[in-house]
């Protein structure tokens, strides 16, 4: 089906299914099938920051004293960062947004894509402050065997829904044969694809980012690298909100309150999803495993990392519908909590809008025990 | 306003709680010596997710994480009744 960027039928928004309805014509927020996406548009605005707020100068003497070990350990998870958050800058879009029904929905997808645009962004002004040539550590990124071989299992489910996605707006439905290789394009089997693509999306937002979170606030409990950990919490805010996107796409499928034939789907897929998702785990075990080929750093080891990673792993998998797969039921680095939580603790509505907003300059004389629980 | 609950947690021994108008049950149960999973203390990541098995809670702010029948977020709300929870 060609798509259009504004179908002239009038199409009643409230009655189409998340994807693979009928292209959105308006962009409308009055009415809503699923009003959960624009709940998340508003907090995502809400957590709006910009990464020269926030002043990472310091940072350069802190890398400098660190061992080498330490600076791989460092410089690595940047580079691994910076992979995801250039996939998950631009792919949500052009996957999901051709097949997309719901504005909501689809206005959600363009800010989630953005904010990640953010997060790319601050790796250039961390990495800026550290190196008088950044361009080493980006130019190694494609070229890194550890990074490549993650980057092809994050981008395979995309490339492929993105791919039968466009022979289906050229040619319909049928066997098609390009460049020697059959393919089959069914609504049924491109439905399937975006089922398997949006949780590989999901185990990417839920546990792939952890690691690397763990070796910033690891570092910055030793008040080394603070600057770089108030950007990488302000991430890290962010990317605990994309995967309540994934989770909440995922269950309204599952429990047939979107499209029922997802729901078959859903059912049919459950095995593929969840070794997608376990084998994601693996993956960040074995990333850990890399990190600290050179030696470890204070305060963490790999296996510990490893451990957190199925803590993680545990509470993202039941938050999809998974049984618990792993061991680890209480959580290996209690100290991590203090920098996952997105504000203060105030829970009544104005308090919690309001410190949302309070993204201002961080100047760099005040140290960091001058906030005290204060959220960035 | 505050008023006092007992609350179960797992087969912990029962604490109790008392929620005022801007204290989570999170929060209640922290200060009554429990440790509970937890992330944003916001509603939005789900981490705190328990089963209420029985008794009631009030909302303060709309949950944003993805809560089934049965399931509550304590980050973001407080007791209402005496509660038994699993965690
Ligand atoms: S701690 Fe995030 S939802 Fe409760
Ligand atoms: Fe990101
Ligand atoms: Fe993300």
């Amino acid at each position: 089906m060609r798509y259009t960027t504004f179908n002239q039928n009038n199409v009643n928004p409230l009655g189409e299914p998340m994807f693979f309805g009928n292209p959105v014509n308006v962009a409308r927020y009055d009415q809503q099938r699923h009003s959960i996406f624009e709940k998340l548009i508003e907090k995502q605005l809400s957590f709006f920051w910009r990464p020269e707020e926030v002043d990472v100068s310091r940072d350069r003497v802190d890398f400098q004293a660190m061992s080498e070990s330490e600076k791989h350990i460092f410089i690595s998870n940047l580079k691994y960062q910076t992979l995801l958050d250039s996939v998950q800058g631009r792919s949500p879009n052009i996957a999901f947004l051709p097949i997309v029904s719901l504005p909501e929905l689809e206005t959600w997808i363009e800010t989630w894509s953005f904010s990640e645009t953010i997060h790319s962004r601050s790796y250039t002004h961390i990495l800026r402050n550290l190196f008088t040539d950044p361009g080493p550590v980006f130019d190694d990124i494609v070229v890194n065997e550890q990074i490549r071989e993650r980057a092809s299992d994050i981008s395979k489910y995309y490339d492929d829904l993105i791919f039968y996605v466009q022979l289906w707006q050229i040619y319909g439905e049928g066997t098609f044969e390009i460049n020697g290789e059959t393919h089959e394009v069914s609504r049924r089997i491109l439905k399937r694809k975006l089922f398997l693509c949006v949780n590989s999306v999901n185990a990417l937002e839920a546990i792939r980012f952890y690691v690397s979170f763990a070796c910033t606030f690891a570092f910055a409990e030793r008040e080394l690298m603070e600057g770089n950990s108030k950007i990488i919490r302000l991430i890290a805010r962010d990317e605990n909100l994309h995967v309540t996107s994934t989770q909440h796409i995922i269950n309204l499928w599952q429990h047939g309150d979107d499209d029922p034939e997802m729901k078959e789907v859903a059912e049919e897929c459950r095995e593929e999803a969840f070794e997608i998702f376990t084998s994601a785990v693996e993956q960040e075990k074995k990333w850990a495993g890399y990190l600290f080929e050179n030696g470890s750093m204070i305060g963490l080891n790999k296996e510990i990392l490893c451990q957190y990673v199925e803590y993680i792993a545990n509470l993202r998998m039941q938050a999809i519908g998974f049984e618990p797969h792993y061991n680890q039921v209480t959580n290996p680095l209690p100290w991590m909590n203090k920098y996952l939580v997105s504000d203060n603790v105030q829970v009544a509505p104005q308090e919690s809008e309001i410190s949302s907003y309070l993204v201002g300059q961080i100047d760099s004389e005040v140290s960091a025990g001058d906030f005290g629980d204060f959220d960035l | 306003m505050a008023s006092t609950h007992k609350v179960q947690v797992n087969s912990l021994p029962v604490v109790e709680v008392t929620t005022g108008e801007s204290k989570s049950l999170l929060q209640a149960l922290e200060e009554a010596g429990l440790e509970l999973n937890y992330h944003c203390r916001t509603g939005f990541c789900g981490a705190c997710r328990c089963t209420l098995t029985s008794g009631q809670v009030e909302y303060l702010n709309e949950p944003l994480a993805y809560v089934r029948q049965g399931e509550i977020l304590p980050c973001v709300c407080i007791a209402k009744s005496d509660l038994s929870i699993d965690h």
